[in-house]
């Protein structure tokens, strides 16, 4: 039981990198959070008299060429980053355990047949299938979920088949398998619980592409389509305006980097704790 | 000899395999979409006859089976159709693109050996320092910016600090190769910077791992001069894993270019990928989508190939 135990080890370097990635991910979990219940101005309400305004007290954050506040539509767009991104994972996730677990548990073809499957999806640049199948189904919040979610299934997959293929070596699974239990309940009791270490930062990391890719989509106008706030959709509008009214360009993009960021340190920190817990 | 020829014909096997389930993929992606496609060409107003008559013309009434293998047969040959909406052969269109989408491609990987090497041999020679930690945390900040923010955010920089305003003006090879490179520089390295990142921090930790390895302290009693061991031992060891990461990063770079094309205004394949969706030109859709995976799955098949050369030991797993 020793190699599978949890740790409560904590290197320092880990905790900063923690403290950072919480600071940055919880400015754009707070805004998302308050955006739900208020935002200064309503997110879609132009104002004619008041295009292409620079950041002041009223529009701390400038508005846009329609008059729209910026700041309103940054505090809307992080929903769909936040809602895209966690629905997305959640597909990939789920759809990478149930393919990946049987394949390192059986082996074999099974196998052979669920990696060559993941392989052949791998070879294609992730966005170009992402773009590809939300272009044959249409430009919806719910197809660039499901197309994110196949695209980053083989990744997770791939982690979770690594380790049932360590774990089912383990004398604790020899014994489940002697004393009778079946092969579907090993895995969903004995294997899965233990892949929990490794999925975190894989989630975590995952979280962060997912967001890479939405926010691509959603520049190329197959993402979030308008009139909803998206960060990628706000920084492909703003970009004539890029020389009189760099306002609309970095309030979107610093909350697009922040989050990702954040995300980015929370899974190093992780990833941290790991190597320095095996090996002790 | 057995066990290497048997390695690349193993790895040669598979390529043919996957490249089969990749035609596959896409064949089946572009089978399944909703609608009838001569009836979309045609539009509402025309008769059943012209549709039907379309229809033949396209072969879209033969068998699905006769069409997936008329179909393989065109792309295999690099005659993948005639583009619906262009009126022009898929592989004329991809082709007179394709200069734009590698010359990115390859000026961006230009950057990302030239400047991730240096950086992490330095920053590897004496790790947890001042110099390292400052390229540690600003790899990890390029990391998390997405090409096409980056790219913004230089136009911004250049047309703010050097009042750049050639920005978007293509020049094409032919013209002026110079130029040609010149115009690919900057979206070149606004996809280039987060791979640099990538690129820096496997290299830096293998190398770090390298150089607290036995041989290295071997080496080092034997008198062995501190860069002779990092370029005769500790680079090609290091090496190895980064051929596998390059070919990563070569996909990632090619799937970057689609979207960067766009904020510079290139004529790549970006931009025709974008056309096609938006006209919903199928033929050369997939056109451009088996192209892509075909080269992405003969980089991983050459990084195989190559690792397997540079290190026999992974011929044996």
């Amino acid at each position: 039981m020793e190699t599978v135990k949890r740790n409560k080890y904590r290197s320092p370097e880990a905790s900063a990198f923690y403290m950072a990635g919480l600071t940055l991910l919880g400015i754009v979990v707070i805004t998302f959070i308050i955006s739900l219940f208020w935002t200064p101005y309503s997110p879609d309400a132009t104002d004619a008299s008041a295009k292409l305004l620079a950041p002041c007290l009223e529009h701390p954050f400038g508005t846009d060429n329609f008059g729209r506040d910026v700041l309103s539509r940054v505090m809307a767009a992080s929903k769909y980053t936040i809602y895209i991104s966690a629905a997305g994972v959640a597909i990939a996730l789920i759809l990478g355990t149930v393919a990946g677990i049987p394949a390192g548990y059986f082996g074999g073809y099974i196998d052979k047949g669920i990696m060559l499957l993941g392989n052949s999806i791998m070879c294609f640049p992730g966005i170009l299938l992402a773009l590809v199948a939300v272009a044959v189904f249409g430009a919806s919040v719910g197809n660039v979920i499901w197309a994110l979610g196949l695209v980053f299934a083989p990744t997770f997959a791939r982690v979770c088949r690594v380790g049932t293929m360590e774990i089912k070596e383990l004398d604790y699974i020899t014994h489940a398998r002697v004393m009778g239990v079946k092969p579907y309940r090993i895995m969903a009791m004995h294997i899965f619980p233990n892949l929990v270490p490794q999925l975190l930062p894989a989630t975590v990391i995952g979280l962060a592409n997912m967001t890479l890719f939405e926010s691509g989509m959603s520049y190329l106008g197959l993402g979030v389509q308008p009139p909803d706030a998206s960060f990628g959709k706000m920084l492909s509008d703003s970009q004539a305006y890029i020389r009189v009214a760099p306002w609309l360009v970095i309030f979107p993009a610093l909350m697009l980097v922040f989050y990702i960021l954040g995300l980015y340190f929370i899974s190093e920190g992780l990833r941290v704790n790991l190597a320095k817990g095996g090996k002790r | 000899m057995q066990g290497k020829v048997g390695y690349f014909v193993g790895k040669l096997v598979e390529l043919l395999v996957t490249l089969l389930l990749v035609s596959l993929l896409v064949f089946a992606a572009f089978s399944i979409i909703p609608g009838d496609t001569a009836r979309i060409m045609l539009g509402p107003d025309a008769s059943e006859a012209q549709v039907n008559l379309l229809r033949t013309q396209l072969g879209l009434d033969k068998p699905l089976v006769a069409r997936y293998f008329s179909w393989l047969f065109g792309i295999l040959t690099f005659n993948p159709g005639t583009s619906y909406a262009y009126n022009m052969s898929v592989g004329e269109l991809i082709s007179q693109r394709l200069p734009v989408t590698i010359g990115m491609s390859a000026i961006a990987m230009v950057m990302v050996v030239l400047i991730s090497y240096p950086l992490a041999v330095l920053s590897a020679r004496k790790p947890g320092r001042l110099g390292d930690q400052v390229c540690s945390v600003i790899g990890h900040v390029l990391f998390a910016i997405p090409p096409y923010v980056a790219s913004l955010l230089l136009i911004l920089l250049a047309s703010s600090l050097f009042s750049l305003v050639t920005v978007g003006n293509y020049v094409a090879p032919s013209d002026d190769f110079s130029g040609f490179v010149g115009c690919l520089l900057l979206p070149s390295f606004a996809i280039a910077l987060p791979k640099i990142a990538m690129s820096f921090k496997f290299l830096r930790s293998s190398i770090i791992e390298q150089r607290a390895s036995d041989y290295v302290r071997t080496s080092k009693s034997h008198g062995l001069s501190d860069l002779k061991i990092l370029v005769r031992h500790v680079l090609p060891n290091s090496n190895v894993s980064s051929i596998t990461i390059i070919s990563i990063i070569l996909s990632d770079i090619l799937g970057g270019s689609l979207i960067v094309e766009q904020v510079f205004n290139l004529p790549g394949l970006g931009r025709l990928l974008l056309s096609a969706i938006s006209r919903r030109d199928f033929p050369l859709l997939s056109g451009i989508v088996f192209y892509l995976a075909f080269i992405t799955v003969l980089l991983y098949f050459l990084s195989d190939i190559l690792a397997a050369i540079t290190d026999p030991r992974i011929r044996l797993k």
